[in-house]
């Protein structure tokens, strides 16, 4: 679903998925899972996320910073992400998870931010791909 | 692959990238030869080259021999935009912002430390957490935030976490005027609040040293620095609030840019007019920042004051030397053709270097120029250097900020394990405490340029003096 990419300063991730939907999903995972140990992390509760954008690829940034702050500034750990709605300039949806708990979830390193830095969102014939890399 | 350069050299350390295409202005790259092979295989130098873009840039974009690829703007970067007709860019400072270095000088001896070392180096790691946990030891509540943010270090001190003279020794006092909480956002507050007090994870450091080598006595006695001298470097910066105020900002200018009528080769360089609404928001919220991040240092400052006492008793004392950013934009005053100019100084991975003489060091220090704090990579050594009057005249008054990355975090890791390199260093004479198992691995010696080859370009060129090299004996990683 996501692999991870590298950068020298930083760290990245490639998402390929069949939807773009999937896309906003998946990155919003695999940058929880560069910040956390996300194996024992239960969907015990949902919480609603909400981003605007001027066009997909600062939607997606912006979605992924409301995912962040979630985890970071709200101390969430998120089981899955799910997109409700997708639009041109708005994306809405929720992350099921819990409360963290240093002591279930770990952390891996601290996510100080989504970048913007060879940002790429595109559909290829199988499906969509994304890379976004995240300041650490 | 990395976009190759033409560059004029003209005495083996300055390189010039000539202007040309949407280019603006000249890149100036100090480097040696063998530091240029290196930055020539990222994308520093086209970053450099995407800064000289920026409407209203004075000067060159200048490039540091620790110069690394970052996002928009290279780490290591420097670049002075007009106050009037020019722009400032968040990615010119960075998401942490005032991200920075304090160095502290206690009474001891390296002989007197190294037997309780194991002692001393797990107390300081069960007093100063990183925050990987989620939140530090100084409990402030909304209300108490709001003077953090007005008031950085000097809040600090006067509630206890610390002592007057800690206040003094920072750079701008520890407290940038005009910083205004209500351009703080609540999410960045809520976001960093609980993280005061912390360190942080990535590159961010506390380490216990020692003194290895004077290189200048005279200004290594005005720092109070002596041969043998424990000393303790703490690197940090604004945590999550700072992180939340940037990216809150830069949602902003993306809209705001095409208002404005910029357009730029990068998105993440995403600029505006300084006199604009948004950019003079983002001043005032990047300055509240700023001081949360020299509250923050002087948090932990107090917490590593605990540890000390707890370990050797009353009469092991801690005082500042000086304490240094190293991402930030100020407003300062240079002579640029002749002409004295004000401009808009955006410091990315580059630290402030007065010279000898200048009114805004503390007067301790005047006859020396401004203690300049290099970090240098876990294991290897770190350097005080003095400013000098070449980067008053050459880089707006910056030099580096650090050894500068070469590996990858992934890179850095493969192969390897974190015990392993935790013993290697511990036959070195260093112990390592980390929260986070890759904390330790992706922090590798290795991973990094090395940091005297660093300092002897920026001494070479004229920019800092050397002053000491320091050792490390201990370090506690997020």
């Amino acid at each position: 679903m996501f692999e991870i990419l590298e950068h020298t300063a930083d760290i990245g991730f490639r998402v390929r998925v069949r939807t773009l939907a999937e896309v906003f999903e998946t990155a919003a995972l695999a940058l929880e899972s560069i910040a956390l140990e996300t194996g024992a992390i239960e969907p015990r509760q949902e919480y609603r996320l909400e981003a605007t954008g001027e066009d997909r690829e600062s939607l997606l940034v912006n979605w992924l910073s409301e995912a962040l702050y979630w985890i970071d500034g709200e101390q969430l750990a998120f089981h899955h992400f799910r997109v409700g709605g997708l639009a041109a300039r708005r994306v809405t949806g929720w992350g099921a998870g819990e409360p963290r708990d240093p002591a279930r979830h770990p952390a891996r390193l601290i996510v100080k931010a989504v970048t913007y830095h060879q940002l790429r969102v595109a559909e290829t014939p199988e499906g969509w791909e994304a890379e976004v890399y995240l300041d650490i | 692959m990395a976009r190759q350069f033409q560059l004029e050299s003209s005495d083996g350390l300055r390189h010039r990238i000539r202007k040309h295409g949407q280019m603006r202005t000249d890149v100036v790259v100090y480097a040696s030869e063998a530091l240029l092979e290196h930055i020539r295989q990222d994308l520093s130098l086209e970053q450099a080259a995407n800064v000289a873009t920026l409407p209203g840039i004075v000067g060159p974009s200048l490039a540091m021999p620790d110069i690394h690829q970052g996002y928009g703007f290279p780490i290591g970067g420097v670049a002075a935009t007009d106050l009037e007709h020019g722009v400032v860019s968040p990615g010119g400072v960075g998401f942490d912002i005032n991200c920075g270095v304090r160095l502290v000088r206690s009474t001891l001896s390296e002989t007197d430390v190294r037997p309780r070392l194991k002692e001393l180096v797990d107390q300081v790691f069960r007093d100063v957490p990183c925050g990987t946990g989620g939140s530090g030891f100084i409990g402030v509540d909304s209300k108490q935030l709001l003077g953090v943010l007005e008031q950085g270090a000097r809040w600090m001190v006067e509630n206890g976490y610390g002592e007057q003279r800690d206040a003094e020794f920072a750079e701008a006092g520890g407290m940038l005027d005009d910083a205004d909480p209500d351009q703080v956002s609540e999410r960045a507050r809520t976001r960093g609040r609980p993280q005061l007090g912390t360190l942080g994870s990535g590159n961010h450091f506390l380490e216990i040293q020692f003194v290895e080598s004077i290189h200048d006595a005279d200004a290594a006695r005005a720092m109070g620095l002596e041969i043998e001298q424990v000393v303790v470097l703490i690197h940090s910066g604004s945590r999550g609030l700072g992180h939340q105020v940037c990216t809150d900002y830069l949602a902003r200018m993306g809209p705001a840019m095409k208002r404005h009528d910029i357009t730029l080769p990068d998105r993440q360089l995403a600029c505006v007019p300084i006199q604009s609404e948004e950019g003079q928001a983002y001043l005032a919220a990047m300055r509240a920042a700023a001081n949360f991040a020299w509250a923050n240092r002087q948090g932990i400052m107090h917490f590593l004051r605990l540890s000390f006492r707890k370990v050797f008793g009353a009469a092991a004392r801690l005082a500042l030397i000086y304490d240094v950013c190293h991402n930030i934009a100020k407003h300062e005053r240079y002579v640029v053709d002749g002409k004295k100019r004000d401009v808009l100084v955006h410091r990315k991975g580059a630290t402030r270097a007065y010279p000898p003489g200048h009114r805004e060091i503390p007067q301790a220090y005047r006859d020396i120029g401004q203690p300049v704090l290099i970090p240098g990579s876990m294991g290897t050594a770190s350097w005080v250097l003095a400013g000098a009057e070449g980067a008053m005249r050459e880089t707006f008054g910056s030099v580096c900020h650090g050894a500068g990355r070469m590996l990858s975090r992934t890179a850095a890791k493969k192969g390897r394990n974190a015990r392993e390199v935790q013993k290697k260093l511990e036959e070195q004479g260093i112990l390592v405490r980390s929260e986070t198992r890759d904390g330790i691995l992706e922090e590798i010696p290795e991973a990094y340029k090395n940091v005297d080859e660093v300092i002897e370009v920026v001494h070479a060129a004229g920019l800092a003096r050397k002053v000491a090299r320091l050792r490390p004996m201990g370090v506690i990683k997020g």
